[in-house]
């Protein structure tokens, strides 16, 4: 069992050093800023709670997918109205000058809308694949396609 | 769009989010604060109304069969124990229940935790299941030994109709209130509302990681 001080080290650490991931997850799984603030609060309290848990076998991205994942699913459950049309845009793609709507945003608004269809177990199987997770780290995450 | 356009576009995406979003907070003090609120928004007031509204009625009938045990008549006493002791029994199967739900690990893999999380979201049923074996227990407290002897014949054929059909009826639910009826109509009206919303979506969610598994099953031919 870690001292007080020594877990609120690591998880300072592990959020500095990992948002990244939690910033993926809460992207994928909110359409505005708002939600994903709350989700990425939601998250990092369980990171949190679990901290003593956290076992050395496992990569420590691993584990913070695990979570992130499991609390985004049920986040989204709970809070997000499936509605599959008029899906709002994400704000800093809204702020998108008309002049400046090249083809990449187009494909990224594509992306995200193709993204926003999906159900919450095939959102987590996306992501993983879009950040080009190998068979055997999908399966570590998620139990998926093992 | 190809994969790898797919991929490219998601990357500098990303890349652009994280320089531009702030971490809420940093603040370990103000962590410790926000788990607790977070513990606490978990009781949604409907659950905690009807953990003291229960308790309330449990204590409310116990102190009746005490201050009665002497003197009311042995259908009233043993409808109002049989009342007690299953409410009792449900009260404690729900508060297990949410305390198991709060504590499923969340750093298991993702199919794992959902899975344990949906199907003990679903078992929560088994709460309403409980209380509907209490419905006989309703229409004899009002029995008496002597309307057995002097009572009207038609009164006491009505009464005793009524209670067969209604130990029928909890039995039956009881029974059949389970994962598989899901979608029967019956089902969907009984448990239609905001309240049920969470356990009617635990079903949805059950449902994909079957058809994962079935899917698991059909390209590796085990899971």
């Amino acid at each position: 069992m870690k001292d007080e001080k020594e877990m609120n080290q690591m998880f300072q650490e592990i959020l500095e050093q990992h948002k990244g991931i939690l910033f993926k997850v809460t992207r994928m799984y909110c359409q505005n800023e708002v939600d994903r603030q709350d989700l990425y609060q939601e998250i990092s309290i369980q990171i949190w709670m679990s901290l003593d848990k956290f076992n050395n076998k496992y990569k420590i991205s691993t584990w913070l997918y695990r979570i992130s994942l499991n609390v985004a699913i049920s986040f989204y459950r709970k809070n997000i109205k499936r509605e599959v049309t008029n899906i709002p845009l994400s704000e800093d793609i809204s702020q998108i000058q008309e002049s400046d709507y090249t083809e990449k945003e187009h494909n990224l608004n594509l992306l995200e809308q193709f993204i926003s269809e999906l159900n919450e177990l095939d959102k987590a199987l996306m992501l993983l694949y879009l950040e080009e997770k190998n068979h055997a780290e999908i399966a570590d995450i998620g139990y998926f396609c093992k | 769009m190809d994969e790898k356009e797919m991929r490219n576009i998601w990357q500098s995406y990303n890349e652009r989010l994280e320089s531009t979003m702030q971490v809420a907070y940093e603040n370990v003090g103000e962590i410790a604060k926000i788990k607790l609120k977070s513990f606490l928004h978990s009781m949604k007031p409907f659950k905690v109304i009807t953990i003291i509204i229960g308790i309330l009625w449990v204590v409310f009938v116990d102190t009746l069969i005490i201050n009665l045990w002497t003197t009311a008549n042995l259908f009233f006493l043993i409808s109002a124990c049989i009342q007690t002791v299953l409410t009792k029994v449900a009260i404690g199967v729900y508060l297990y229940q949410l305390y198991l739900i709060y504590n499923v690990d969340l750093s298991e893999p993702v199919i794992i935790s959902q899975e344990r999380l949906s199907r003990l979201q679903f078992s929560t049923l088994l709460v309403p299941r409980i209380l509907f074996l209490q419905l006989p227990a309703w229409t004899t407290f009002s029995w008496h030994t002597s309307m057995l002897y002097d009572g009207n014949i038609f009164l006491l054929t009505i009464q005793g109709v009524i209670s067969i059909l209604s130990v029928y009826a909890s039995i039956w639910l009881f029974l059949n209130i389970r994962y598989e009826n899901r979608n029967k109509k019956w089902f969907r009206w009984l448990f239609n509302g905001k309240e049920w919303d969470p356990i009617i979506e635990s079903t949805e969610l059950i449902r994909q990681i079957e058809e994962y598994k079935s899917e698991e099953i059909n390209s590796t031919g085990a899971y």
